[in-house]
């Protein structure tokens, strides 16, 4: 017998939020959590706009003890993981820790002890390191401690596949608890890289945001015909995943049934997003969904806003979907979170579920140019409430070529 | 202020705890530090004093055991400097 995966938890810490209902409620208001930043390292960028988590203050959530050994990312990590637990009401007993596990994707894991290690040696010219640097960088340090802390036994898996990273993370729990590996999995994804080094090498690339000069917090524009890159962000969101039986035998709340997954990569060129191959993985989440195109209610789309991207995923939603296509609501909510890079992924599919859950879509904000090449429902500015939505799909497409679609469903029993 | 009294006044800035429950004889582990904290502490306590520690692994398992430590490398490395 085939077992069913849904969502009976969600956690979140972003820069439009710091839970899911307040997540959300920004999201359906427009309100976007982009903005100059002003850190000591500010006035050395060109691009000095970012997504930050605003007024985030460790110390309301950990003890200085603890602090010492966990890094901003995993500090995001855990922060998301406790509100999924605590909203699923998830209990384990000894039993089941084994068939508990946790996966995870993250870009850059702890940019910043990195970062501050690098300056000691090469700037200060000290002969030493913080002595956990190790320990505190390590891209599978947030899965760790998730692991830890939840007493989770099973799987313990970080994926680092840039944009699509926690996207894959989600779409590979998902399949453990499918193919009968775990009953409950926590998945996710925390990045927290606005850092000087990481910002002046994104910076490089060419792939940013100009700062919108009147507006800040409207610099970044996907599918508008102004876009100019993507915003970099930080923060992190999970999602419990559990087996469906397990999930109705103990009356939990359940949020959406995760219909089907697929990855695929382009396997094309290392920054160029090739729509052939986030076909393949649209056309192969669908299959595995066993759902048509004319199912899908609502895509929350990659949408970075860069120049070629769009036009890609553009092409990519119209290969797939045909007439259809335009009759399907995609937003880019990056419009108002940015790029959370390795976290983005799960933020989005995480907006997806509410999406769903509250039969409402989030629109893409500061779309008012529109792109003759990007001509689909964008849901420009403005929010829609009271649609009927039964089944929702989310794309992440990263550099490097690596595609992720996650397709989610009302679950009926 | 004695080495034993700084250190006490280091660990409960850097760990937030009271100092009434830093006693000379306190087990660190029940003050909640694990192996990894202590490494942290000692290289703070590395800057306070200005000294180096050993790469031999030292046993530290009470705030004591810290004082003599700090207590004997100052002595050693301050006359090797001299």
């Amino acid at each position: 017998m085939v077992r069913r995966v849904v969502v009976t938890g969600l956690g979140v810490i972003s820069p439009v939020g710091k839970n899911p209902a307040e997540f959300f409620d920004n999201l359906m208001a427009g309100r976007s959590g982009i903005k100059r930043l002003h850190t000591d390292f500010s006035d050395k960028l060109s691009i000095r706009i970012g997504a930050t988590v605003a007024d985030y203050n460790p110390a309301d959530y950990f003890s200085k003890i603890k602090l010492s050994g966990i890094e901003r990312f995993s500090q995001f990590a855990l922060i998301a993981a406790d509100q999924a637990v605590a909203d699923a009401q998830l209990q384990l007993s000894e039993q089941e820790r084994p068939r508990a596990g946790v996966t995870m994707g993250t870009g850059m894991g702890g940019a910043s002890s990195l970062e501050e290690g690098y300056i000691e040696i090469f700037q200060r010219e000290t002969p030493r390191v913080k002595p956990l640097t190790v320990l505190l960088t390590m891209n599978n340090a947030a899965a760790s401690h998730v692991s830890i802390n939840y007493q989770l036994q099973g799987p313990n898996v970080t994926y680092s596949t840039a944009c699509s990273s926690s996207a894959i993370a989600i779409g590979e729990a998902y399949r453990q608890i499918k193919d009968g590996y775990a009953d409950v999995m926590l998945a996710g994804g925390s990045e927290a890289l606005l850092t000087h080094g990481a910002m002046k090498a994104w910076e490089a690339l060419r792939t940013l945001a100009l700062e919108d000069t009147a507006d800040p917090a409207a610099s970044c524009k996907p599918f508008s015909r102004d876009r100019s890159g993507l915003v970099l962000g930080e923060g992190a969101a999970m999602l419990v995943l559990e087996d469906a039986e397990r999930a109705i035998r103990r009356g939990a709340r359940i949020y959406a049934e995760i219909a089907g997954y697929d990855s695929s990569s382009d396997a094309t060129h290392i920054t160029k997003p090739d729509a052939a191959g986030q076909t393949r993985a649209i056309t192969n989440a669908l299959r595995s969904a066993g759902l048509r195109p004319q199912d899908i209610d609502y895509i929350n789309a990659h949408g970075t806003a860069t120049l070629v991207g769009d036009i890609e995923e553009t092409r990519a939603i119209k290969q797939v979907f045909g007439a259809h296509a335009q009759h399907i609501p995609v937003s880019s909510t990056k419009s108002m979170h940015g790029h959370l890079l390795g976290a983005t992924g799960a933020l989005e599919f995480m907006a997806a579920v509410l999406a769903l859950q509250h039969n409402a879509i989030p629109p893409t904000i500061n779309l008012h140019q529109p792109d003759p090449e990007c001509d689909l429902d964008y849901v420009p500015n403005i929010g829609r409430r009271n649609v009927k939505l039964d089944a929702v799909m989310s794309n992440s497409f990263a550099f490097g070529g690596s595609n992720a679609v996650l397709i989610a469903k009302r679950f009926s029993g | 202020m004695s080495t034993l009294q700084a250190i006490q006044r280091m660990m409960a800035e850097q760990f937030e705890l009271k100092e009434e429950v830093l006693t000379p004889d306190a087990q660190l582990e029940s003050l909640g530090l694990d192996s990894l904290s202590v490494i942290e502490f000692m290289f703070n306590i590395e800057d306070e004093f200005k000294i180096k520690l050993p790469d031999e692994r030292v046993e530290l398992k009470t705030i004591q055991d810290i004082a003599n430590v700090v207590d004997r490398l100052v002595a050693e490395q301050q006359q090797g400097n001299s």
